[in-house]
């Protein structure tokens, strides 16, 4: 691709070289009379489309438009200059320049705002301009008579054959007129409304060559009408002028989209993201296409097969590629086009925010995932070890308790008699019986506490406290839990439990749980040495682990000299209320013992 | 001589704890398998005690001691089990029953104990 950068250089060159032209246009008229205000009007014209062109070209060099208001500016004002000097040659380019102005403007009414016409229908009627001055053109200077004698084509000077070309010219450039303004009216009625708004300089600037042209045609040769021409001009100035000022808006337009951007990049979903495009770009009309590998189609996002566009059909394309990979086009007003690499940069972007999106939800999903499979492995783990309970109460705890009172029945069989050393060897039996009972029950209570899942939160914590070696004092209510919160906070009061017997040196301790409308709160405070260190030991992890499957946290405050306090929250549903009480109401029996 | 209904599910541990109480005094009236025909053993037998296993495969311990208190005067119920009083918390704290004693320890003795205390 060429480089069309415009040095300041060149720039300065192009609009001195205008000035110098206008200039002399005006010494020129101004020679021959007073000085009329249609030429000075005629002057700015030029000037306006040189100075925009050039700013246009300067700014966006890659766009063609700019390039296509000088030349259109220059052969304007060259034209008009060069039939003010007396020479044949000069004087004939001059008009035939002046005449060749009308395709010129044509193609930049049509190719606006991309620089480049987008349709063959765009190419007939600059085709027709370019008939009416080129052919038709030469023509009629082979029979044009001028009382100056200036026609240097002038070979069969026929003043009626020039008459009829010279009508046949005006109608043919009418007819081209007209069509320019269907066209364009055609691409100002499918547009929506922020680009209509772009195509207003364009589409006044068809109407106004429409209203020249056909003012010839009503107007005698030469002699058109003054006050017309006037206004006409002053909508030419006006035209360069106007697109100028749209370019410079949608530069700004540029930066409240990259704003948009960031803003849609927190909440977008592939739903929004016609929307949110179509809403960025100010284009109602966009529509975003899917490529469907698998179907090697364009899909919506509905999954329903979408047409591309045709050119000409004032609508374009702009595909979306990754890694080479097309993913999706974006349907959208041509004259986005303008702004090149606009569509594709903020669409990119969105995509990318979109892909976020999809990412974060495939994480959240897997992060779900874990969360449950977590739950259900802490689930297996609570049942397999209510099951080892269980085996170990049916199995060696049965034969344990079967042994010791065979050893007992043996010891009482033996009575007073048989040999010392025998009835010693029974009773120590015995009471190794007795031990490694004792020793199984703990683990098996370690294990899973019956006491837990048969009558509660509250009655497994005061029987944990039944066993500490330090004075506990339990404020738990009756009300009854998930199992699975019962258990994690059963392991945190017996964990903190067994750290203040172990570490703590305190004399005192207070377990206290509290059941609020969604959560639970356990506390369990010792008054010993403090100084725990929560990262010793895997007790603390472990437990932090199974709360984390609940969503719940744990802390610890442990002051050197201050105590301990281990504080846990778990969520929980709104508790269930306590069983009804009292179920084997005492009646007779007050008192009982355990053992 | 005070009669004893021993509710168990082990037949181990009603032989042996038969044997056991035999020995200590007590006349071993009947054995029952399960809670439904303890209830009904204890009606027909109409023993002075009754020794209830708290992990029967019907009904729980706790309740068939419930049962019991209904209908008549009652018998002393021994609750037991091979698991310590600390499995079952503050529900031996009170109930139809006159207490509980692991079945490691049942004896004749410790059975009157229970009797003196209530």
């Amino acid at each position: 691709m060429l480089d069309w950068a415009i040095s300041n250089r060149i720039r300065a060159v192009l609009l001195m070289t205008a000035g110098a032209l206008g200039l002399g246009m005006l010494v020129g008229n101004a020679q021959r009379g007073p000085l009329a205000l249609g030429t000075v009007l005629e002057v700015l014209v030029g000037w306006s489309f040189v100075a925009c062109g050039v700013f246009i070209w300067s700014r966006r060099p890659a766009n063609r438009l700019g390039r296509l208001m000088t030349i259109v500016g220059f052969l304007w004002l060259l034209g008009r200059t060069m039939t003010l000097v007396p020479n044949p040659f000069v004087y004939t380019a001059g008009l035939w320049l002046t005449d060749l102005w009308a395709p010129a403007f044509a193609l930049f009414l049509l190719s606006y705002p991309t620089g480049r016409l987008s349709s063959r229908a765009d190419l007939a009627i600059v085709a027709v301009f370019l008939f009416v001055t080129v052919p038709l053109e030469f023509l009629w200077f082979l029979f044009l008579v001028l009382d100056s004698g200036l026609n240097a084509l002038g070979i069969a000077p026929n003043e009626s054959a020039a008459h009829v070309i010279d009508t046949i010219q005006r109608v043919v450039i009418s007819i081209g007129a007209a069509l320019l303004v269907i066209a364009l009216g055609r691409r100002w009625v499918r547009s929506s409304s922020p680009v209509r708004g772009r195509m207003v300089p364009v589409l006044a600037g068809a109407i106004a060559i429409l209203l020249q042209s056909t003012s010839w045609i009503f107007f005698s040769s030469g002699a058109s009408h003054e006050l017309l021409d006037d206004l006409i001009f002053l909508s030419q100035i006006a035209i360069p002028i106007a697109v100028l000022s749209v370019m410079l808006r949608s530069r700004i337009a540029r930066a409240a989209v990259a704003d948009l951007v960031v803003e849609l990049g927190q909440t977008p979903t592939l739903a929004r993201l016609r929307d949110a495009l179509a809403d960025a770009l100010s284009d109602p009309s966009l529509q975003v296409a899917y490529w469907a590998p698998n179907q090697d189609r364009f899909v919506d996002a509905a999954g329903e097969p979408v047409e591309l566009p045709d050119d000409g059909t004032g609508q374009a394309v702009t595909m979306l590629e990754r890694n080479g990979v097309r993913e999706a086009a974006i349907i959208h007003d041509a004259i986005l086009l303008e702004e090149p690499g606009l569509v594709a940069s903020v669409a990119s972007a969105m995509w990318l925010a979109v892909e976020n999106d999809r990412l974060t939800t495939e994480v959240e999903t897997q992060l779900q995932e874990v969360r449950a499979s977590r739950a259900r492995i802490v689930e297996a783990g609570d049942l397999e070890r209510k099951r080892v309970e269980r085996d170990l109460h049916d199995g060696a705890q049965q034969r344990l308790v079967s042994l010791s009172l065979e050893l007992r029945l043996a010891r009482n069989a033996l009575g007073e008699a048989g040999d010392p050393a025998v009835r010693r060897s029974l009773d120590r039996a015995a009471d190794e019986a007795m031990a490694a009972l004792s020793e199984l029950r703990d683990l098996a209570l370690g294990i899973h506490p019956l006491i837990l899942t048969e009558s509660g939160l509250g009655e497994a914590v005061e029987s944990l406290a039944d066993r500490a070696s330090v004075d506990v004092t339990v404020d738990v209510g009756p009300e009854r839990y998930s199992p699975a919160v019962e258990g994690a906070a059963y392991f945190v009061i017996s964990e903190a439990l067994a750290n203040v017997t172990k570490y703590a040196n305190a004399t005192r301790a207070l377990v206290r749980v509290r059941c609020l409308a969604d959560h639970m709160t356990i506390g369990v405070t010792d008054d010993g040495i403090g100084g725990a260190d929560p990262r010793a030991g895997s007790g603390l992890r472990g437990l932090a682990d199974r709360l984390a499957v609940l969503d719940g946290t744990i802390t610890i405050d442990s002051p050197i000299g201050g105590g301990t306090t281990v504080s846990a929250t778990i969520p929980t549903l709104p508790p269930m209320p306590p069983p009804v009480p009292a179920r084997y109401a005492a009646t007779h029996l007050d008192d009982t013992m355990d053992e | 001589m005070s009669t004893i209904l021993i509710v168990d599910d082990d037949p181990r541990f009603r032989t042996q704890a038969s044997d056991v109480l035999g020995s200590d005094g007590f006349v071993v009236v009947g054995e029952a398998v399960d809670g439904a025909s303890g209830l009904e053993a204890a009606r027909s037998l109409q023993p002075d005690f009754v020794l209830l296993d708290i992990g029967l495969p019907d009904i729980e311990g706790f309740e068939v001691a419930q049962a019991l208190s209904i209908n008549g005067p009652p018998p002393f119920v021994v609750l037991t089990s091979s698991r310590d009083a600390r499995a079952y918390g503050r529900r031996l704290a009170n109930g139809h029953f006159l207490g509980f004693i692991p079945k490691e320890r049942i004896s004749g003795a410790a059975i009157r104990a229970l009797v003196d205390r209530g």
